[in-house]
């Protein structure tokens, strides 16, 4: 006999119903969040020593690079961005920018866009596709997020997007850090230590 | 003295272990007492963590069959492990057929407990440790001692001292976020050129057959999207039905971990690489391991199934507290590993660790999934008597007392001469030495008992 059915054969029982999983889901305990106000929500979270992101605000997608540059030359870093190959980047005028498509091991900033903004714990919803690769997004000092404003949700039970699973979904909420030396909190770990989001009213 | 005595006996003497761990633990409490407390009604979202887990231990088997049909739906390919040295052979050969040189690993008490870090040697493969803790004990040739700071038994003097004998550019300046800064030059390049990216599962959800991992330092990802080959390897507990339960699973995990409201990193892997895709592995295979879990099911062990692998239980043990986790000897210590390694590695072995515990209920007060630790703990106590694996000093003595005790008169005759006994050792209301009893007495005093027994007292007032 196999492992599997050597396994399996010890759980017999029968197939859960489907209402019974829901029914545990009713009415969650969760933090409050007020769903007048959700970028307001949505920010104080971002501003948390746990998280502790900056940000800024644009009103079109033209305004982007120049809310880049603004960043970048604030932290006295160079104009050198990872762009990912998303079509609605290319519109923007990139000049005086140096930008590539694949992160360097010690890439300074790359630009990822997120495709929800969760006002429960600030977190930021990533999913790969031909257009959002994910390493960039792991290796940059810099970690700079556009989010459009109408896409924050409340609750992380709203970040799964309709359509198709992506290979790989994720939720950023603040930067790389470890508390691996005696309890004591550091930034930048492994990945980026600063988080950067940029937020689209459009 | 047994193994753990005389683990437990070192530890005791052991200053540093003692402020390494206060140091990190009892940060870890006041953070999670803050978190749990901004939370609304942390006592009922226990509650329903619990019934979650119950559910799926319930019903595992059909989940584990929608799970694997979904997982394999998304690419990935799902192999099964009745023990741990089957699962290891499963991630070595693939590791060999894929080629591989290096394995980059992510934390995963799994990984531990089926011994893969010695496997992986064996077979001639160079791992990295990932995480800044494991990277740490790595270097030391040492043990986790915590599931979730497997470094905390490290002074920040000890680190540095480690990491200026091993890095080749270590840190200069004498602060922690140098040492960590000297561990990330060290890490980002291998890290990178690895062949395969191993890595635990928090959770596994069933209806899209996604894996779920949570670090606080994106170690994981670091490790698992670079290479050509993801390898998982989870416990068959892991699963939950859908993403909505581990969103709740996750937002009690983190609070019971850390105090945070939520990992820095969380992602859902879902079969490897797809067409037009930059990066990501080019296979994603995921090991089902039992190692013991069906037997915990059947035989009484079906709670501790639900274990969530925090940590809490033991940042809050007056016992781990005092000897840190390498006294308890198994994977996992404190009180769940006090619990989980009589299951795994058998009672005869770790019998001293179920008598490791006050029964102080500090631990079950604390789980995110109500885990009643004591009463299990208490149950391998139990199974222990009747097994006769307790020595015979314990089995006469108590036989002595069940004797006496079975014999009012003669029990309150003895419990009189005791407690005169007693009160001519007390100074001051505490008794600071006591003959026959200098393990107790070498580290706390005793209450000198009342002037007369409980009968006594009782007898009289029941005359008056």
């Amino acid at each position: 006999m196999s492992a599997r059915d050597a396994i399996l054969a010890r759980l017999k029982g029968a197939a859960p119903d489907r209402s019974q999983a829901d029914a545990l889901l009713i009415a969650p305990e969760r933090p409050a969040v007020d769903p007048a106000a959700l970028e307001a929500e949505f920010l104080a979270r971002l501003a948390l020593p746990s998280v502790s992101a900056s940000h800024d605000a644009i009103a079109t997608l033209a305004d982007l690079p120049a809310a880049i540059a603004r960043y970048l030359d604030a932290q006295g870093e160079a104009r050198t961005l990872c762009l990912p190959p998303d079509p609605r980047l290319e519109r923007c005028d990139w000049s005086g920018f140096i930008l590539h498509d694949v992160a360097a091991p010690a890439e300074t900033a790359a630009l990822a866009i997120a495709r929800r903004g969760i006002a429960e714990t600030g977190s930021l919803v990533f999913e790969t596709g031909p257009a959002a690769p994910m390493l960039p997004n792991f290796l940059a000092l810099h970690h700079i997020v556009l989010l459009a404003s109408r896409d924050i949700a409340p609750y992380l039970e709203d970040a799964p997007l309709p359509g198709p699973q992506p290979r790989a979904h994720y939720w950023i909420t603040g930067v790389s850090g470890t508390t691996d030396i005696e309890g004591t909190y550091v930034r930048g770990a492994h990945g980026p230590r600063f988080l950067h989001v940029i937020l689209l009213r459009d | 003295m047994s193994a753990f005595d005389t683990r437990a006996a070192a530890a005791l003497a052991d200053p540093i272990l003692k402020t390494a761990v206060e140091r990190t633990a009892g940060t870890a409490e006041a953070k999670r007492t803050l978190a749990v407390s901004a939370f609304p009604d942390f006592g009922a979202a226990r509650t329903r963590a619990a019934a979650i887990k119950d559910h799926v231990i319930a019903h595992l088997g059909a989940y584990l069959e929608q799970f694997e049909a979904n997982a394999v739906a998304a690419g990935a390919q799902v192999h099964w492990a009745a023990t741990a040295d089957e699962a290891c052979r499963i991630v070595i050969d693939i590791c060999k057929a894929s080629g591989a040189r290096t394995v980059a690993r992510s934390k995963s008490m799994l990984g531990e407990e089926i011994g893969l870090p010695h496997a992986l040697a064996q077979a001639g493969i160079d791992r990295i440790e990932t995480d800044l803790a494991e990277h740490i004990i790595q270097l030391a040739d040492e043990r986790p001692s915590h599931i979730i700071w497997p470094a905390m038994h490290k002074t920040r003097e000890q680190v540095s001292a480690l990491f200026k004998a091993k890095h080749r550019t270590p840190h200069e300046e004498e602060t922690i976020a140098a040492m960590a800064e000297s561990a990330r030059r060290e890490l980002r390049t291998r890290m990178l050129g690895a062949d395969v990216g191993i890595s635990g599962a928090n959770f596994l959800i069933a209806d899209t057959g996604a894996v779920c991992t949570v670090t606080n330092e994106g170690n994981a990802e670091l490790s698992l999207v670079p290479p050509r080959v993801h390898i998982v390897t989870a416990g068959i507990e892991k699963i939950v039905p859908s993403m909505g339960h581990a969103v709740h699973m996750l937002r009690m995990l983190a609070r019971s971990a850390t105090g945070a409201a939520l990992t820095q990193y969380t992602t859902f892997y879902a079969g490897p690489r797809r067409a037009g895709d930059r990066d990501g592995p080019e296979q994603m295979h995921i090991v089902l391991v039992d190692n013991g879990r069906t037997k915990m099911r059947e035989e009484g062990l079906a709670d501790m199934l639900r274990c969530i692998r925090c940590g809490a239980c033991m940042n809050h043990c007056v016992v781990f507290r005092q000897i840190g986790g390498h006294a308890y000897g198994g994977t996992y210590p404190g009180p769940m590993g006090a619990v989980l390694t009589p299951a795994l590695d058998g009672l005869a072995q770790s019998r001293d660790l179920v008598h490791a515990c006050t029964l102080n209920g500090k631990c079950q007060q604390v789980c995110p999934v109500r885990i009643p630790l004591p009463t299990l703990l208490k149950g391998w106590r139990e199974k222990s008597w009747r097994e006769g694996l307790e020595p015979t000093s314990m089995r006469f003595g108590l036989g002595l007392w069940a004797w006496v005790a079975q014999r009012p008169a003669l029990y309150r005759f003895g419990a009189g001469l005791a407690v005169r006994a007693m009160r001519l050792l007390g100074r001051g209301g505490w008794i600071e030495r006591l003959p026959l009893a200098g393990g107790w007495t070498r580290h706390r005093a005793m209450p000198k008992p009342a002037a007369r027994t409980f009968m006594d007292q009782y007898r009289q007032e029941r005359g008056q």
